[in-house]
């Protein structure tokens, strides 16, 4: 990261020249909008995707881990180019937010509207307080170094406690057919799916059950040492795509 | 660059309904967006009026009719726009770039992100929208043919559709705008050709969902084909810096010239 074009003096632009300016700047956005919205939510859905699409695929060893792993890909290729570029501090809420807005049209015309789930069984996680933090941190330290141990471990480690609000309710117990069960497990076998948990045997397994209360812990924090790695390498790999070479052949 | 002599505007082309010179194709941006909106959500209202009523059942004389002539209308409507707009773009390309003013190169930068703009709003159908609505579909359908009610759409509409848009920039700038014809800008190609490695991983996905496993598992590896094709989308950054810098040089020589 270099801070020389903060050497430059800045002279603002004014009249035709600074509309002309804004102009482009709003086609910019826009086409940032449709571009992370598209590119990000795709993303998205075909790694984590089925740990967010549904209730009963919100575990304690998977989904902790996954989701800001493969969330923090694009926030960081992003502040690659908007932060040492623009001095824009907002990579990484661009993408979240771009995520949510199209994460939640889809969920409501495609899931609940079309094919009927209940919107509560199918209800997005948000990575927004992480970014925002991440967005902080970068800005403030101004430090790819930093940034991707201390923004890194927070993303990661924000994700848990800031969706608990939202999904703790269907974490409550209930007794059903005779057997203990969370309401997202009851959602899952009142609407069967060809992704049905249980029927692929992928949701949690193995000895972290037999940690109890320390497997999302466990998960967050492993998700955390990995997200310090997969920053910096998202950061590189932003800035190889934002090149600016011309090529003679391709 | 002064911030004082910052009047560029005399001598230049008019663009329609008073807007400002640099946004002369604003109006044709607007209606292809508002058209593309149109045809998006009116497939959203096929499906939703005739998926669960005929949709289920590749061997329904009604999936044949409500289903298979929709997928060969797409077909028909793609096989003749590709040549149509491709061919425009190339056989209208201006033979005299090296004699266009500051001010067109401009204009025509913007026209340039209008292109791109148009081709993520296509990126977004298709990657966003109606890729997530498949994982949909197929928890409630069974899967008995590659052409089920959602595929129809997003593989064989959405996806050429956006190549379309993607390939339309790129023309637009090789065959229009100076630099880009000079030589081949590194970042617009990735941002083009990427994404449309993920048509091509339709064949990996269509194999693995015949021979592997047919449920409908999002985060399964079948599906990382796509997704490192659209890793390539973030070549819009480069595009971004390559016209910014471009811009600031255009801006200058009209000020140093006024």
């Amino acid at each position: 990261m270099t801070g020389k074009s903060l050497d430059i003096p800045a002279r603002p632009y004014t009249g035709e020249k600074a509309r002309l300016s804004r102009a482009y700047d709003y086609l910019i956005l826009v086409l940032a909008l449709f571009l992370f919205i598209g590119s990000f939510h795709l993303h998205v859905a075909l790694t984590v995707g089925d740990w967010d699409f549904w209730q009963d695929w919100k575990d304690r060893q998977w989904w902790p881990l996954i989701t800001p792993l493969m969330m923090i890909t694009f926030p960081a290729a992003v502040q690659a180019v908007l932060w040492p570029n623009f001095r824009l501090p907002l990579g990484a809420t661009l993408c979240i937010s771009c995520l949510l807005i199209g994460t939640w049209i889809t969920r409501f015309f495609a899931y609940h509207m079309w094919n009927f789930f209940p919107i509560n069984e199918v209800l997005p996680a948000t990575m927004l307080p992480s970014a925002l933090v991440l967005d902080a941190i970068l800005m403030l330290s101004n430090s790819l170094t930093v940034t991707s141990i201390f923004g890194g471990m927070v993303f990661a480690l924000l994700f848990y406690p800031t969706n608990w609000p939202i999904f703790g309710m269907f974490h409550v117990p209930v007794e059903y057919g005779g057997a203990q069960l969370t309401v997202a497990d009851l959602f899952g076998f009142q609407y069967i799916r060809a992704g049905t948990p249980e029927y692929l045997r992928i949701i949690e397994r193995g000895t972290l059950r037999t940690y109890g209360q320390y497997a999302t812990p466990l998960s967050a924090f492993c998700s955390a040492l990995l997200c310090t790695l997969m920053y910096p390498l998202w950061w590189y790999l932003g800035k190889a795509f934002a090149t600016t070479k011309y090529v003679k052949n391709i | 660059m002064s911030t004082t002599a910052q009047t560029i505007s005399q001598s230049t082309p008019r663009a329609p309904f008073n807007l400002p010179w640099y946004l002369r194709d604003l109006p044709k941006y607007l209606l292809t967006f508002a058209v593309m909106t149109v045809i998006y959500v009116g497939f959203r209202m096929y499906q939703g009026a005739y998926a669960i009523s005929t949709g289920l059942d590749s061997s329904d004389p009604a999936f044949d009719i409500h289903w298979m002539r929709l997928l060969y209308l797409e077909g028909a409507f793609l096989l003749i726009v590709f040549p149509m707009l491709w061919g425009y773009l190339w056989f209208t390309r201006d033979r005299n770039l090296d004699k266009i003013t500051p001010k067109e190169e401009i204009t025509r930068y913007f026209t340039l992100t209008m292109w791109i703009s148009i081709y993520t709003f296509a990126v977004y159908w298709a990657g966003s929208y109606f890729a997530e609505q498949d994982n949909s579909w197929h928890q409630v359908s069974v899967r008995d043919t590659p052409f089920t009610a959602n595929h129809i759409i997003e593989f064989y509409f959405n996806f050429p559709f956006y190549i379309l848009m993607g390939g339309s920039a790129w023309l637009y700038a090789r065959t229009r705008l100076p630099l880009y014809a000079n030589g081949i800008s590194l970042p617009l190609t990735l941002a083009v050709v990427g994404p449309f490695m993920i048509f091509v991983s339709v064949g990996f996905n269509e194999w693995g969902h015949t021979f592997w496993f047919r449920e409908e598992f999002f985060a399964a590896p079948i599906h990382w084909g796509f997704v490192t094709g659209v890793w390539f989308a973030l070549g819009v950054g480069g595009i971004l810096l390559q016209q910014v810098m471009r811009l600031v040089q255009l801006l200058d020589q009209i000020e140093d010239a006024a």
